[in-house]
């Protein structure tokens, strides 16, 4: 008898760990399943430590794969969905930070470092090449 | 020559100042985006009278303190006595959404500790406090008189935090039209 | 008894951590050899003294000794006994004092192993400046992170217990591997410090330094690939890189370590790039300590960091400063008297490890900018942003191919100079042969087309082919591969096997998000999954639900395979441990979920082609930085 209350338990028990997503959500079609699985990977977690809403088991994460659940099931767009969440959160929730003018530094930077440094290289061979001639 | 020499400190110099500045900051503190805005439109019922409902229309023309509390949260206990004793100022008009609570212990707690609130929603599976954003109980917003949404509170409210920060804002907020 | 001796150990630790430091100047004052001896016998102190307090802590928590106040945090009385000694490093206080055991005895080998390689001068100048890190780290150890700090008298009687997720055999390896690599580089930076000083970098300088980069290189290598499998195997749903900002804290030393290692071999070869071997040596060593400022500061948001304490945090950021500083301040005031000319051709090998430091800095700088931007745009008051593995996977991978691609060049191209004709002649079809195989190898095989595996193949292939051809033209020419062109050939190999791993597994993984009853059958990936029966079952401080699957190809036999849901009595925490089966192509992943109203269990069901590729490449890594040091126990032998 004990047992089996404990088997019980566990399995309904809510899970505060860190670990995959627990609720389970049926879609009509792959597309949808898959756009879920790549929204929810995007999107943080904002009460964990560095999560996806994917991953993580707390209660706001769950609510708002709920959100997202019913929102690709209405038909809305993933730029909708994303809009919405982005509306109330901010831009922290997403972890694909969106190109605005505070973040050209962020995406355009290391390729401007990268063009800097592979042309200072070829400036410095140059100028090398040319002083020993 | 120089720029070689130079630049590895100048960055350094750059990195580490960044980290002195963050030493400050709180990462995990979210500013909400809300600010300035009008309050979302939300239809909730209320915690006493399951049957009538309230919508943002009751927060206007008055200054209202929105309080996002549940039984389970801890920090929410905390703050609750400051909150009944805020309200006795009956010029203030405290606004409570119970958020994914149970009515029963919900009733049971503001009879037992006193309630704070002219008006107590309820918002069972959490979807209101998402359109409002929220992310962490308790959460205390200001409202203005013409329903925008003017401040919010992340965490539970200290007599300090009150008196230096928040009773300043809603006085301010009163004198305005 | 034990936590008071420990503490104890740690002051006198201190005290020959000091002495190993300042002996040597007063050597130079006085001009007698005597201190810098002295220094040398300090390093076994410091060493002896660590260890003891490193088994108090051990004892203290096998003992689970809960008046003091770290063991009481991080122990419990149902906790395993191999995870009580994993625990003794669980959190801040007590992995920093790994930390600076970890130090004193590298500093130790390094007396053991290297005090007749070098001028005693040098020696001493080295030993020198690793006694004045070590006196900062025991310091902030000891007055801000006490390990033994106790309780009395309310001892609590119950430990808060270690997070259920560190409860597995990765907490005992991981972090004292990483930590050997993080810390090595202090080495490297310290034989660096002292070339400043003399104003000389000169070959006996080189020959010894090089192994003391490697082999914290190599650890460092095989601490990353041990995060990345443990949490591959832990967190139930087959991810194994998340560019988390401690994570990424781990790759930067990687990055530079690997530009130091090539700007050694120039230096030793041909006697150039020593500015640039000083300056890597130096930024490597920055950030080991940038990394262990973010664990620790609460700066960053991340699952790996321990319970953060912004006064701690500054403590670390003005010793970072203070040393990091001092010694970029150094290097730019000594830099000229070790400029020379470059006397190498634009087109020649020179030129490629220098692209290769290039880059791996450029690297280094684009993962700095987008861990450190949510920082920098909040202290701008230009809001909160969150910069996670979309943009590092965008930004990341036009930096890589490049390396990848000259990697399979390099060792055909000539010291000096080299003409790009030739090179091209030599090596051509061989390209074109890459290219083919990028482009069909993966349908060939049964794969549909996927631009980044067929990305990855082609640069995966071309490394291991080109690498091949290298060997073979060695020995047509009859000339011997000795050891030091092997650790090449199978660090090289390393890389490639590891872009072919991450490539595949990110094109062709498939899932599926399943409920079961028992008796129901679900394929992915070919393989079908049929749920068979559940158990129960019961650990030391768990209990578990057992779910058990029989997995079969069609005309294949049929194995076993079963994932638990653990629940730990002391955290009320569900930890979901996958099942994994796995062989050299292909792993099967399967995680458990809720059980659901209706008597089913949701599962997780992954196939994951090539991904312990990933981890093979990073082990080849270690066997090759392992084989250059046997370079030179050979080298060491002749003379």
């Amino acid at each position: 008898m004990k047992k089996g209350l404990f088997f019980l338990l566990i399995l309904f028990l809510p899970f505060y760990s860190v670990m995959a997503a627990e609720d389970f959500y049926r879609f009509d079609t792959e597309e949808q399943q898959q756009r879920f699985d790549a929204l929810t990977s995007q999107l943080r977690c904002l009460v964990c430590q560095n999560q996806t809403l994917a991953e993580s088991n707390a209660g706001l994460a769950e609510d708002l794969r709920k959100q997202v659940y019913q929102q690709v099931q209405r038909g809305q767009s993933d730029k909708q969905i994303v809009a919405y969440l982005v509306a109330r959160y901010g831009d922290f929730i997403l972890y694909r930070p969106p190109l605005s003018t505070a973040t050209v530094g962020l995406w355009f930077g290391p390729l401007m470092i990268l063009i800097a440094a592979v042309g200072y290289l070829i400036y410095y061979l140059r100028k090398n090449k040319q002083r020993r001639e | 020559m120089k720029a070689r020499v130079l630049l590895p400190l100048i960055i350094f110099s750059f990195v580490v100042i960044l980290l002195w500045r963050g030493l400050s900051l709180d990462p995990n503190h979210l500013p909400s985006p809300l600010i300035n805005r009008a309050t979302p439109a939300f239809q909730l019922n209320t915690l006493f009278d399951p049957k009538k409902t309230t919508t943002q229309q009751d927060l206007l023309g008055h200054v209202t303190l929105l309080n996002i509390w549940a039984t389970w949260c801890g920090s929410c206990a905390d703050e609750h006595e400051l909150l009944v004793d805020i309200a006795k100022d009956k010029t203030l008009f405290l606004y409570g959404i119970n958020y994914k609570d149970n009515p029963v212990t919900a009733k049971d707690w503001l009879k037992k500790q006193g309630n704070p609130y002219q008006i107590v929603a309820t918002d069972p599976n959490g979807n209101a406090a998402i359109d409002l954003g929220v992310y962490v109980t308790p959460e205390t917003f200001i409202i203005d008189k013409k329903g925008f949404i003017r401040y919010t509170q992340i965490g539970s409210i200290t007599p300090d935090i009150w008196e230096n920060t928040l009773k300043p804002i809603v006085k301010k907020l009163q004198g305005e039209t | 008894m034990l936590p008071e001796l420990g503490n104890f150990a740690l002051i006198l630790a201190l005290c020959f951590a000091l002495i190993q430091g300042i002996a040597p100047l007063y050597g130079y004052y006085k001009n007698k050899s005597l201190y810098f001896q002295v220094s040398t016998v300090a390093v076994i102190g410091q060493v002896g003294f660590l260890s003891f307090a490193m088994l108090c802590l051990i004892f203290s928590f096998l003992n689970n000794d809960m008046t003091v106040v770290y063991v009481q945090e991080h122990s419990h009385q149902l906790l395993p006994f191999i995870y009580r000694v994993g625990a003794a490093w669980g959190g801040h206080e007590g992995s920093l004092l790994l930390w600076c055991l970890i130090l004193s005895g590298w500093t130790f080998a390094f007396v053991l192993f290297s005090s007749r390689q070098l001028s005693q001068k040098t020696f001493a100048k080295i030993i020198m400046v690793l006694g004045f890190i070590s006196a900062g780290f025991i310091t902030f150890l000891f007055f801000t992170s006490d390990p033994f700090r106790r309780i009395f008298p309310e001892a609590p009687l119950i430990g808060d217990d270690l997070t259920p997720i560190l409860q597995d055999p990765g907490l005992i390896f991981h972090p004292p591997m990483l930590y050997l690599g993080y810390v090595g580089s202090a080495i490297g930076f310290a034989f660096a410090i002292a070339a400043l000083i003399e104003g000389k970098l000169d070959k006996s300088w080189v020959q010894t330094c090089r192994p003391w980069v490697i082999l914290p290189w190599s650890f460092l290598s095989c601490g990353i690939v041990l995060g990345s499998w443990w949490a591959y195997r832990e967190l139930g749903w087959g991810g194994w890189w998340f560019w988390d900002p401690v994570e990424n804290a781990s790759l930067l030393p990687w990055l530079s370590g690997t530009a130091l290692i090539h700007a050694l071999i120039v230096s030793e070869k041909r006697g150039a790039f020593k500015g640039w071997t000083l300056l890597l040596a130096i930024i490597t060593f920055a950030l080991s300590l940038l990394g262990t400022f973010l664990v620790r500061s609460g700066v960053l948001v991340s699952v790996h960091t321990f319970a953060s304490d912004p006064t701690r945090g500054l403590f670390l950021l003005c010793y970072l400063t203070l040393i990091i500083g001092g010694a970029f301040v150094f290097y730019g005031y000594r830099i000229k008297d070790f400029y020379r000319a470059p006397n190498f051709e634009l087109f020649s090998r020179e030129t490629f490890l220098l692209i290769n430091s290039v880059v791996m800095l450029t690297a280094v700088a684009t993962i700095m900018i987008g861990t450190l931007y949510p920082i920098i745009l909040d202290a701008l008051n230009l809001g909160k942003i969150s910069v996670g593995e979309p943009y590092f996977n965008t930004v990341f991978l036009p930096i890589i191919l490049p390396v990848l691609l000259l990697m399979g060049f390099a060792p055909h191209v000539n010291w000096g100079h080299q003409s790009f004709k030739k090179l091209w002649t030599k090596l051509r079809l061989n390209f074109m042969l890459c290219l083919l195989i990028g482009l069909i190898g993966p349908w060939i095989v049964g794969f549909p087309f996927h631009l980044l595996a067929s990305i990855g193949v082609f640069f995966g292939v071309w490394i291991i082919l080109a690498t091949a051809q290298y060997v073979y033209n060695l020995l047509k020419t009859n000339k011997k591969i000795d050891l030091s062109h092997w650790s090449m050939i199978v660090a090289h190999i390393g890389i490639a096997v590891l872009a072919l791993g991450i490539t595949l597994t990110k094109s062709y993984s498939e899932e599926r998000q399943v409920k079961m009853q028992i008796g129901e059958t679900v394929t992915v990936g070919g393989y079908q999954f049929t749920f068979n029966h559940m158990d129960e079952a019961t650990g030391s401080n768990y209990k578990s639900i057992v779910a058990t699957f029989d997995v079969s190809q069609p005309h294949g036999t049929t194995r076993s395979l079963s994932a638990e849901q653990r629940l730990y009595s002391s955290h009320d925490q569900v930890l979901s441990k996958p099942g994994i089966l796995f062989n050299i192509w292909r792993d099967l992943y399967l995680a458990l979920g809720t059980s659901l109203p209706d008597g089913s269990l949701s599962v997780r069901i992954y196939y994951k082609p090539f991904v312990r590729w990933i981890w093979f490449g990073g082990l080849l890594l270690l066997i090759g930085g392992l084989l250059s040091l046997l370079t030179l126990q050979k080298k060491k032998e002749r003379l």
